[in-house]
C-alpha cells in the first residue's frame, strides 16, 4: 500500500478525521510518551518561515520521540537543474520517513509526495491547503459544542488567498458543517459557492445566525495589487469590532488563525471578549499534529 | 519520378471530388486523378481502405529554432509534421532571437529546406524583437517569405501600436495573428479561472482576459481594414465577438486547438504542468461552444499550436512551468475524436483547405496542376505513446489517449515523407 500522506484534510475518511480528533483530545489528557514514534526520522522543511506552526511541530515530533531534523531553506533553493522528485529521492535516501513541509507555492507538498516513499505532512503550500491548522479549529469547535450536528460557521476576509480556509471548508463539509464565507468579491469570488458553502457579502446579517465566526488575516499587499481600496474601507463592512460583537450570540466563539492584525479584521475588543478561542486553537494545536504524526507513522496506531 | 497513391478514397473540398481515385503526381505537381491510373515506371502508394486529401497544414507551431534548439529544431518540427500527416506548418515568430529580419527568416527557410520534409512558412513578428513597441519591417519580411504577422505567446499591449501597425502593413496581403490574452487579468495566472482553480488555491486567468483582447483586436481590425487571425480561441464569447465581427464586414477567420476542443480546466489535481498551456483549458461551457463553432462555421481552422519543450522543463512547479505542449502528432486524430459526427470533407477544409486560402499559400487542393502535397490517412483507433514522438518536445495531456483515425502516409511534392509509421529522410532510399 502506498504510503499515507496529509496534504489536506481530505486525504483522511470521515472516519479517519473524526478519530484523529479523538485520538488529539485523548493526547491532551494523557501524553502517549516518547516511543510512540521512537526513532523515526522526521525533517521539518520550511521553504517559508514560520514561528508558530514550526514550533508547534517541531514540539508534538518530540513529545512522541520521533528524531527531528529542521531545516529552512530559501524559496529558490531546490537547486536549479535539480528537480522536485531528485530532492524527494535524495531525502529517502539519506533516511528521512516523514517530511512535514511548508512552501510559498500551491501544490508543492503534493509534487513531493509523488516521488517520497514515505509521509507528507503539508504545513501550509501556497494559497491552497493547510490541514493541520484545520484540525485544530476543528479539535476547538468539537470541545466547545460537543459534536458538529447542525453547526455553522462563518469564515471572513481573504478567502481567495488563505489556505486556512480551503482546508477549513474540507473539513467542515467532510463532517457536515453549514459554512457560510463572507468577504468582498475581490477576495471571495463566486467560484467558492459549492454544496454547503454559502457565499454571503453582508456580515452583520451573517453574526446572529452562526456559531462560530473565523476571522482571517488581511494582509496589506491586497491594497496595492487593487483588491482592496483601503483598510478603511475594508473594516467598515468586515472588521469584527465592539459592535459587531454585540450581533454574535452569546454561546458562539471567536476563531482566528494568527497571527492577527489588531485594529484591521478584528479590534482589541474581539481579543478581551470571552468568546474569542485564540490562545486554545494554539494550544490544541500540539496535539492535532501528534495525532497526525501517530495515525502516519506509528506502528501501534490503530484508529 | 512519378507517384501514384492508388486505390483510396480521395476527398477534396475544393474541387467537390469524394470517390474512390487515383491520384499521380509527377514534377512535385498532381498531374492526373482518375480510375485505374497507369503506374508504370511509377512509385505506389497503396491508399486502399483510406482517405486521400489535399495536404494538411497546420498554420501555428513552435519550431523553437534559433535559440531553443534543446526543445525543438526545425528539423526535428518538420519531422513531427509529416509524422502527424502535415505537409506544411507555418511557425511563430517567438524564437530567439524572435523572426523580425529577412537574414533570420532566410535561415529558417534554409533549413527546413535542408530537412527536406514539410513544407515551412515562417510567420513574421508583429513587432520588433516582439517587444510590442517598434513596428516590424513587414515589407522586408514579406519580400524574405513570411505568410503572416504575429507576436504570438504575447499581447500587444498598446492599441496605439497595432493599430499603426495593421495600417502601416494594410498593403500587404499577409494577415495578422493576435494572441489574445490582457496581461494584467491574466496576472500569473496558472490555469483557468473558475471552480477548480478556487478549490485548489491556484491563479486562474479568467476567460475575460481573452474576450477584451478579441474584442480590442476585432475592432482595429475594422478600423484598419486588414485581414485578422485570431489565434487559439478558447471561449465562448470570442466566438460571439467574431461572429460579431464578421456581421459587421470585418475579414475575421479564427482557429481552434484540439486540447480546447477535448480537454478541461479539471486536470491540475495533481499539480503538474502537463496541461498547462496559454490560453488555458477552460470548462465544459466554453468547450462545448468551440465543438459548436466548428460545427456553424465560426471557426475556420484546426491549428495545433504546437509548443514543444524539454520533461525536466515542464517537471517544475506549475509557477516556473513553460506553457504548452506538442501537437502535431495528435492532432489529426484529437480532432477526430472531438468531432467524430463533422463530415470528413468539412474537416479536411480546416486541416487544408482554408489555411492554404488565409495564409495565401500553395496547396488545399488536389486539382491537377496543383503542388503534389497528399495527406493520406485512415479510420484506424491508434494509442498515442509519447515516447515515439519524432518532435523533440515528449510532453502531451494526451499520452495514453486513444483516437480513432491516424495519418497513414504524407507526400510534400511528390515525395513520399511519412509511411508506414517512419519518416523518410531525403539522403535515405527511399523503398516500397
Amino acid at each position: 500500500m502506498a504510503a499515507r500522506n496529509l496534504i489536506d484534510v481530505d486525504d483522511v475518511s470521515p472516519a479517519e478525521l473524526v478519530a484523529l480528533l479523538d485520538r488529539a483530545a485523548t493526547y491532551s489528557e494523557t501524553s502517549p510518551g516518547r516511543d510512540l514514534l521512537a526513532g523515526v526520522p522526521v525533517l521539518n522543511l520550511f521553504f517559508e518561515s514560520s514561528t508558530r506552526t514550526a514550533t508547534s511541530f517541531t514540539l508534538a515530533e518530540q513529545r512522541v520521540g520521533a528524531d527531528v531534523i529542521s531545516f529552512a531553506p530559501g524559496a529558490s533553493s531546490l537547486g536549479k537543474g535539480e528537480t522536485i522528485a531528485d530532492t524527494a529521492i535524495t531525502l529517502h535516501a539519506i533516511g528521512v520517513r516523514i517530511i512535514v513541509v511548508r512552501h510559498p507555492e500551491s501544490g508543492f507538498p503534493r509534487r513531493l509526495a509523488e516521488s517520497f516513499d514515505g509521509h507528507i505532512v503539508n504545513a501550509g503550500d501556497g494559497t491552497h491547503a493547510h490541514p493541520t491548522q484545520a484540525l485544530l479549529d476543528l479539535m476547538t469547535l468539537r470541545n466547545e459544542f460537543g459534536s458538529f450536528t447542525g453547526l455553522r460557521v462563518a469564515i471572513v476576509g481573504d478567502i481567495l488567498h488563505s489556505r486556512v480556509a480551503r482546508s477549513n471548508i474540507v473539513g467542515m463539509r467532510m463532517l457536515g458543517i453549514d459554512v457560510t464565507l463572507v468577504g468582498p468579491r475581490t477576495l471571495l469570488p463566486d467560484s467558492f459557492e459549492a454544496p454547503g458553502v454559502r457565499i454571503e457579502r453582508d456580515l452583520d446579517a451573517v453574526l446572529p445566525e452562526v456559531n462560530a465566526v473565523m476571522m482571517l488575516r488581511i494582509q496589506r499587499e491586497r491594497i496595492v495589487s487593487g483588491l482592496l481600496p483601503s483598510l478603511d474601507d475594508y473594516t467598515r463592512r468586515f472588521q469584527l469590532n465592539r459592535d459587531r460583537l454585540r450581533r454574535l450570540r452569546h454561546d458562539a466563539v471567536i476563531l482566528h488563525p494568527g497571527p492577527y492584525n489588531r485594529g484591521i479584521e478584528l479590534t482589541d475588543d474581539v481579543l478581551e471578549d470571552p468568546r474569542s478561542r485564540y490562545v486554545v486553537q494554539v494550544h490544541n494545536g500540539v496535539f492535532v499534529r501528534m495525532a497526525v504524526l501517530a495515525f502516519l507513522a506509528a506502528p501501534a496506531y490503530a484508529a | 519520378m512519378k507517384l501514384v497513391i492508388r486505390g483510396g478514397r480521395v476527398i477534396d473540398p475544393s474541387t467537390g471530388l469524394d470517390a474512390l481515385r487515383d491520384v499521380a503526381i509527377e514534377g512535385g505537381f498532381v498531374s492526373e486523378i482518375g480510375e485505374h491510373l497507369d503506374s508504370r515506371d511509377a512509385r505506389v502508394v497503396d491508399a486502399t481502405g483510406a482517405i486521400v486529401a489535399p495536404g494538411f497544414i497546420d498554420m501555428h507551431v513552435h519550431l523553437r529554432e534559433p535559440g531553443q534548439t534543446h526543445k525543438e529544431t526545425i528539423a526535428t518540427g518538420a519531422a513531427a509534421a509529416v509524422a502527424g500527416g502535415f505537409t506544411a506548418v507555418a511557425c511563430m515568430p517567438n524564437t530567439e532571437p524572435a523572426l523580425d529580419t529577412s537574414a533570420l527568416v532566410a535561415e529558417v527557410l534554409r533549413r527546413a529546406d535542408a530537412a527536406g520534409l514539410a513544407r515551412v512558412y515562417p510567420i513574421g513578428a508583429l513587432t520588433r524583437a516582439r517587444g510590442g513597441v517598434e513596428l516590424a519591417p513587414y515589407h522586408i519580411l514579406a519580400d524574405a517569405g513570411c505568410v503572416a504577422f504575429s507576436d504570438d505567446g504575447s499581447t500587444v499591449a498598446s492599441a496605439l501600436v497595432l493599430r499603426n501597425a495593421a495600417r502601416y502593413a494594410s498593403d500587404l496581403a499577409a494577415i495578422f495573428v493576435s494572441h489574445c490574452e490582457d496581461a494584467d487579468l491574466k496576472a500569473d495566472a496558472v490555469m483557468n479561472e473558475g471552480g477548480p482553480s478556487a478549490r485548489l488555491g491556484l491563479v486562474g486567468s479568467p476567460g475575460l482576459a481573452e474576450d477584451v483582447i478579441v474584442a480590442r483586436d476585432l475592432l482595429i481590425a475594422e478600423d484598419t481594414g486588414k485581414p485578422w487571425h485570431i489565434a487559439h480561441v478558447s471561449t465562448a464569447t470570442s466566438l460571439d465577438l467574431v461572429r460579431w465581427a464578421r456581421s459587421r464586414g470585418v475579414r475575421a477567420s479564427c482557429e481552434v486547438t484540439p486540447h480546447h476542443l477535448l480537454l478541461l480546466d479539471d486536470r491540475f489535481d495533481g499539480y503538474r504542468a502537463d496541461a498547462k498551456v496559454n490560453p488555458p483549458l477552460r470548462a465544459e461551457r466554453d468547450r462545448a461552444a468551440l465543438l459548436a463553432g466548428v460545427r456553424d462555421g465560426t471557426i475556420d481552422v484546426f491549428a495545433t499550436d504546437h509548443a514543444p519543450h524539454g520533461l525536466d522543463e515542464k517537471a517544475q512547479l506549475l509557477s516556473a512551468a513553460p506553457v504548452g505542449f506538442s501537437g502535431l502528432e495528435i492532432a489529426l486524430g484529437a480532432y477526430a475524436a472531438a468531432l467524430p459526427d463533422v463530415p470528413l470533407g468539412r474537416m479536411i477544409e480546416l486541416h487544408s483547405v482554408n489555411p492554404a486560402r488565409l495564409l495565401g499559400v500553395p496547396g488545399g487542393t488536389l486539382a491537377v496542376g496543383s503542388p503534389g502535397d497528399v495527406t493520406i490517412f485512415a479510420e484506424r483507433p491508434w494509442t498515442v505513446d509519447v515516447r515515439l514522438f519524432h518532435s523533440k518536445g515528449k510532453n502531451t495531456p494526451f499520452d495514453g489517449a486513444t483516437f480513432p483515425r491516424r495519418p497513414i502516409a504524407t507526400v510534400v511534392g511528390g515525395a513520399v515523407v511519412y509511411e508506414h509509421g517512419r519518416v523518410m529522410l531525403r539522403d535515405e532510399p527511399v523503398t516500397a
